[in-house]
């Protein structure tokens, strides 16, 4: 083993002059970061508070930090490159902190470090081993971001980055090249001056930029509500979402400060990556500026010269946007929030829209069907009804119920419940769960939604639900929570995959590529057990973005019912790529993902896979007369 | 502009009809019920007359209790106050006696513009409004789509048979009975609910109107309909049943 034998050269005897030259700067320094700070952290502590927030239990908020922040596990996932570069440069403040420390004390003569004795000069060492690292990582990401340039970082060359890159990489040479140089010599002490200069240049340079992120990131990880795409609950009667400055609350507002503007979000945006309008890191930008020019005392509408109305509309609330951001933006809350706003307030309007509004106002389906359409298929199908005696009550949801591909999958799906002997019966009435509803921003209709339902299931007696729509359980299990105690639920992938080595094997191997929906996998984390289902049924093909990076169909969000879009069509995009693995068929699990990619390949023609949901693939096994 | 809205408490299109007990009415316990759909049309017409031209917009109902929550709906989507005329008989009344109930209500207020529903989804006399306008002495026109106010008074448009429209004009004060499908109805938004509630609803007892009850109708049970189920199958090439098709839904279905 070799050793390194230099030391950390500490240049000792400062003169007065510059002890006062030093002291003057770091008043400056600290005076210009504070003046912008203290102004960032008043907007965010005099934004509105979040009702429904509580600090306990702890467990969650500190794994969330030890494994975002101290690991930097989600930066170094979902981006492994970058990630690591980013991740060394972080390590690197942490293990500087300490450096830094002493070497403004050593300014004053009271260095506390010293480079001579054995834990001084260890430090120093480990230390360096991190600066080396930095550097290397800084360059890569200079690299990457002026020389790469990935489209999602924007079109305009951030000179601000390139500048704060520069500051960091100067930090570290000047601390490494301090090891060459001895104690005394003019050298040592221009490195140091070098270095605190930097130093000082770097500190207020952060509140006054993106780099921000530094100081708040940790307690925006720390304090997010948790959950996925968690609304929070209306606070009082004149709470109606996201319509002003006064609606923005702490979290918000502090989230908004937090964003690293590393574009993380819109690259995974389905409706950013088809020419729509909306682009997620802006929503967050566009309420930054708001808070900026307006504050959160403003009763200037939110809509408006920082967000347009029509970009939230766009969002299918796939959840990449926030499922990527590294420093815990919850883009959901914001986006349904700005959604909330115009809707509860009647400020949106769109024909779409007030169709799909008016149907479930009056009827009892997303589609504007008869509730009779219902009966007449569960009477040809013959499916049970459920009395409180059998296990599973078989919700059929507004796609199961009426959409005749929807049907096609619950009557599979009841085969194969009855091939299994599983008892289970359906309701003789059932209501939208509400979902398309609660993501466009309805309010009044999902809580009346919400509400009759969850009637309606405690007067049947309901133990258990089990349903082939991942929106149904979504709405059911964790938005239905804020109106009383919904029974547990289910996706029939999970019913599936317990019971799928009892299910005789379909013969050959089709080659079946499976598309995650959002609201089963990053809205629920169920990725393995659909894919269970699916390997039983065939050879199973990953599509380039699969799991918690899958791609959405386009038709979350209520936007399967809100008409044309403008630009290319999600679906087209996501069936395109899911044809292009070759794949004979496509194994959905979603009956709303099934009808876009349903219309979708009608639109290609010719030459498409096959397209069945995953309790299709598994009734084919089943024998003739099953069920 | 001051306008009236006579609206109904109906079923909901999904409800399902049985007939109870005495024959003339149907089972109201598992019911869940709504505004009448013209009736719906004609408050959206009211509203968007007030949008344009500022005034007031007040909805009457008569009916029971439970009218309550479609009063409230009507509060909600932008109505200013309501009349609520308390009364459990209504299924007793004929459209006369109904008629005299609303116009009693409706004379103090003394209106420049009286908008009803065609007809209820309920019964589907479609007498109402046309009664009324005799009754309180006002020119009338059914069947309207679109309120137009102009200086002398209004331009209404007409739906007339088979794609046929006619446009008249009206002095005012008038009352008219709106078809559905004129406009586009606004959906209910929470804050329109928060703040109906502070809006004024009066009741009004039967009693207090002092409106004859006798009916000049009586009713003497009801039915539903026979179930009339005629599939026909159509055989041939593609290209024959097409045709076939379109022939049965021209000269047969008439909906061509
Ligand atoms: S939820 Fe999906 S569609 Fe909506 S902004 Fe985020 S990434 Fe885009
Ligand atoms: S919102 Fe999050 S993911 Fe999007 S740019 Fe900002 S920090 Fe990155």
């Amino acid at each position: 083993m070799i050793l390194f034998p230099a030391t950390l050269a500490e240049p000792q005897h400062f003169s007065l002059w510059e002890r006062l030259l030093f002291a003057g700067l770091v008043l400056l320094s600290i005076t210009l970061f504070w003046r912008r700070f203290a102004t960032v952290l008043r907007k965010i502590l005099q934004s509105k508070r979040d009702a429904d927030f509580r600090l306990f239990p702890l467990g969650r908020r500190m794994w969330d930090f030890f494994w975002e922040v101290l690991c930097q596990a989600k930066v170094i996932r979902q981006r492994p490159l970058p990630g690591i570069a980013h991740a060394f440069v972080f390590w690197t403040f942490c293990a500087f902190a300490l450096v830094t420390l002493n070497h403004c004390a050593v300014g004053f003569g009271l260095g506390f470090l010293s480079s001579t004795s054995l834990a001084g000069r260890a430090y120093s060492y480990f230390a360096a081993a991190f600066a080396v690292a930095c550097a290397g990582g800084i360059l890569g990401l200079f690299v990457r971001r002026f020389l790469v340039r990935p489209r999602w970082l924007g079109q305009e060359l951030s000179w601000e980055s390139g500048f704060i890159a520069l500051l960091i990489f100067v930090l570290m040479a000047t601390y490494l090249a301090a090891f060459f140089v001895a104690d005394v010599s003019p050298a040592a002490r221009a490195l140091w001056w070098l270095h605190s200069v930097a130093l000082l240049t770097f500190l207020p340079v952060v509140p006054h930029t993106k780099h921000l992120h530094l100081l708040l990131s940790p307690a925006t990880v720390f304090l997010s509500r948790g959950g996925f795409s968690h609304i929070p609950p209306l606070a009082g009667d004149e709470d109606f979402g996201l319509v002003a400055g006064t609606d923005l609350t702490r979290l918000v507002s502090l989230q908004a400060y937090s964003c690293v503007e590393c574009g993380r979000c819109t690259e995974h945006c389905p409706a950013a990556n088809t020419g729509k309008l909306l682009n997620p890191k802006e929503i967050v930008l566009g309420i930054r500026g708001y808070l900026n020019e307006y504050g959160p005392s403003s009763a200037e509408p939110l809509i408006g010269k920082y967000n347009p109305q029509e970009a939230p509309f766009q969002c299918t609330t796939c959840g990449a946007c926030e499922f990527q951001c590294p420093v815990g933006i919850e883009h959901l809350p914001i986006l349904v929030g700005l959604r909330r706003g115009a809707v509860n307030t009647g400020a949106w309007e769109s024909d779409h829209g007030s169709r799909l509004f008016l149907a479930l106002e009056r009827g009892s389906n997303a589609l504007g069907l008869p509730a009779g359409d219902r009966d007449k298929f569960i009477q040809k199908q013959q499916l049970p009804i459920f009395d409180g005696s059998q296990e599973y009550c078989l919700w059929l949801g507004c796609m199961g119920g009426y959409d005749p591909k929807g049907r096609e999958i619950v009557a599979d799906f009841a085969r194969v419940m009855n091939y299994l002997g599983t008892s289970y019966g359906v309701l003789r009435k059932e209501k939208c769960t509400g979902d398309p509803v609660r993501r466009l921003g309805n309010d009044l209709l999902f809580q009346q939604l919400a509400e009759s339902n969850l009637e309606m299931l405690s007067q049947s007696k309901v133990k258990k639900i089990v349903t082939i729509c991942p929106h149904c359980v979504r709405t059911i299990q964790e938005d239905w929570k804020e109106f009383g105690t919904p029974p547990p639920v289910e996706h029939h992938s999970e019913f599936l995959a317990r019971f799928v080595s009892q299910l005789p094997q379909v013969q050959g191997q089709e080659k079946i590529v499976y598309h995650d929906p959002c609201y089963l996998g990053r809205y629920r984390n169920v990725y393995q057990e659909p894919r269970t289902v699916v390997a039983h049924a065939g050879e199973l093909l990953e599509a380039p973005r699969s799991h918690e990076r899958s791609f959405c169909c386009g038709a979350g969000g209520g936007l399967a019912f809100l008409g044309e879009e403008t630009g290319e069509r999600v679906s087209h995009v996501r069936a395109a790529e899911l044809a292009a693995t070759g794949a004979s068929t496509v194994g959905t699990a979603c009956p709303f993902c099934n009808s876009m990619f349903r219309d979708a390949f009608a639109a290609r023609g010719e030459d498409v896979p096959q397209l069945l949901d995953i309790a299709q693939l598994t009734a084919r096994g089943l024998p003739n007369d099953a069920g | 502009m001051k306008i009236i809205v006579a609206i109904k408490q109906v079923p909901e299109r999904e409800a399902p009809v049985r007939i109870d007990a005495g024959g003339k009415w149907i089972e109201e316990a598992n019911i869940q019920w709504a505004m009448n759909e013209s009736d719906a049309y004609a408050l959206e017409e009211a509203l968007q007359l007030k949008e344009k031209h500022s005034g007031e917009v007040v909805v009457l109902s008569a009916g029971p209790e439970r009218a309550g929550t479609t009063i409230r709906e009507a509060l909600a989507k932008g109505a200013d106050r309501a009349i609520h005329i308390a009364c459990d008989d209504l299924g007793d009344r004929d459209a006369l006696g109904v008629a005299r109930l609303l116009a009693a209500a409706i004379k103090p207020e003394n209106p420049d513009l009286l908008l009803t529903g065609l007809q209820s989804d309920d019964l589907g006399y479609g007498q109402t409004g046309v009664i009324l306008a005799e009754l309180l002495g006002l020119p009338h026109a059914s069947l309207i789509l679109h309120v137009e106010k102009t200086d002398a008074g209004l331009t209404v448009k007409r739906e007339l048979e088979e794609g046929w429209f006619q446009n008249i004009e009206l002095p005012i004060p008038a009352v008219l009975s709106m078809q559905s499908g004129g406009s586009k109805l606004r959906y209910a938004t929470l804050m329109g609910i928060k703040r109906a509630r502070t809006k004024e609803v009066r009741t009004l007892s039967a009693a207090e109107l002092a409106a004859p009850v006798a009916s000049s109708v009586r009713l003497e049970r009801i039915a539903l309909p026979q179930k009339q189920k005629s599939t026909q199958i159509l055989s041939g090439t593609a290209k024959e049943t097409a045709a076939a098709l379109v022939e049965k839904l021209k000269f047969e279905a008439r909906i061509l």
